[in-house]
């Protein structure tokens, strides 16, 4: 029988991925970069980019963990991130989802998985935090200031000085 | 093996033939087990087998690892055949892997 007995871990292979229409899914020995995720699914069409963030954590059940590392058989792996991606793309209506996660040795409080989608939901939510929450845009020009107003259905409405009571 | 050649990649389903042998692949508690990364086994074999001639070649791997992992073969899930299922052979060139419970995130 032929041996290729293989003890050793295997080496950093840098990055996988697969790209797909509204899908990016990739696996890096590498830190992970949140805003090279978020480019992979940015649409002007979304309105919104939602980011998940998983961190390694320095216990399991209050035992002290020291170190983390992640192994892979990554040719599947990016087969199944792949096929959850399309799900989830399809489910919530997402223009563009991206899952990457890291493997080899993660220190602890880093980033091991990162996800973005690009939401058109996030776009409401959006609405309706420029309707209610308190604060406040002022726009400075050469010749002095104005406060923008959302209301009555007008996004950026300028608000003269002195119409106080309105 | 020689100490170097752990820098060759892991054979994927497109790596050239090993006659006459099928790769097998381990990952995490089955890698602790067999303290291998991968390994060559004569083709073809029987995938409800596949138990028996790890067990012979790691006695306790049923019990420890096989009994809570699943398989694959060239990237796809397959259910090991009980008694009287249909059984599923392993052939040459074939790429087979041990998948215990994940744990990414």
């Amino acid at each position: 029988m032929t041996t290729q007995d293989q003890v050793n871990p295997p080496p950093p292979e840098g990055e996988s991925s697969i790209s797909l229409p509204g899908i990016y899914v990739s696996l890096t020995d590498l830190p992970l970069d949140i805003l090279s995720i978020m480019d992979k699914v940015r649409s002007p069409e979304a309105g919104a980019i939602v980011t998940f963030a998983g961190t390694t954590r320095n216990n399991f059940a209050s035992k002290p963990v020291t170190s983390l590392t992640y192994t892979s058989y990554r040719p599947l792996a990016l087969q199944t991130l792949s096929s959850i991606a399309s799900s989830l793309l399809t489910k919530h209506a997402l223009k563009g989802i991206a899952i990457v996660h890291r493997l080899g040795t993660v220190p602890i409080g880093e980033e091991s998985i990162l996800i973005a989608a690009a939401w058109l939901a996030g776009e409401e939510a959006l609405e309706e935090c420029k309707e209610k929450v308190e604060v406040w845009k002022r726009e400075e020009f050469e010749d002095g200031g104005v406060w923008r107003a959302n209301r009555d259905g007008h996004q950026g409405a300028e608000v003269k000085e002195g119409s106080k009571g309105e | 093996m020689e100490r170097g050649s752990f820098l060759l990649p892991l054979p994927q389903p497109s790596s050239p033939l090993d006659f006459g042998n099928f790769t097998i692949l381990y990952f995490a508690t089955a890698t602790s087990f067999t303290g291998k990364n991968v390994e060559s086994l004569p083709a073809p074999l029987s995938l409800r087998k596949l138990g028996d001639v790890l067990e012979e070649r790691y006695k306790g791997i049923r019990e420890g690892v096989l009994g809570h992992s699943l398989v694959t073969i060239n990237l796809a899930y397959v259910d090991v055949p009980e008694e009287g299922e249909d059984d599923v052979i392993i052939q040459e060139g074939d790429e087979v892997a041990i998948i215990p419970p994940v744990s990414s995130g």
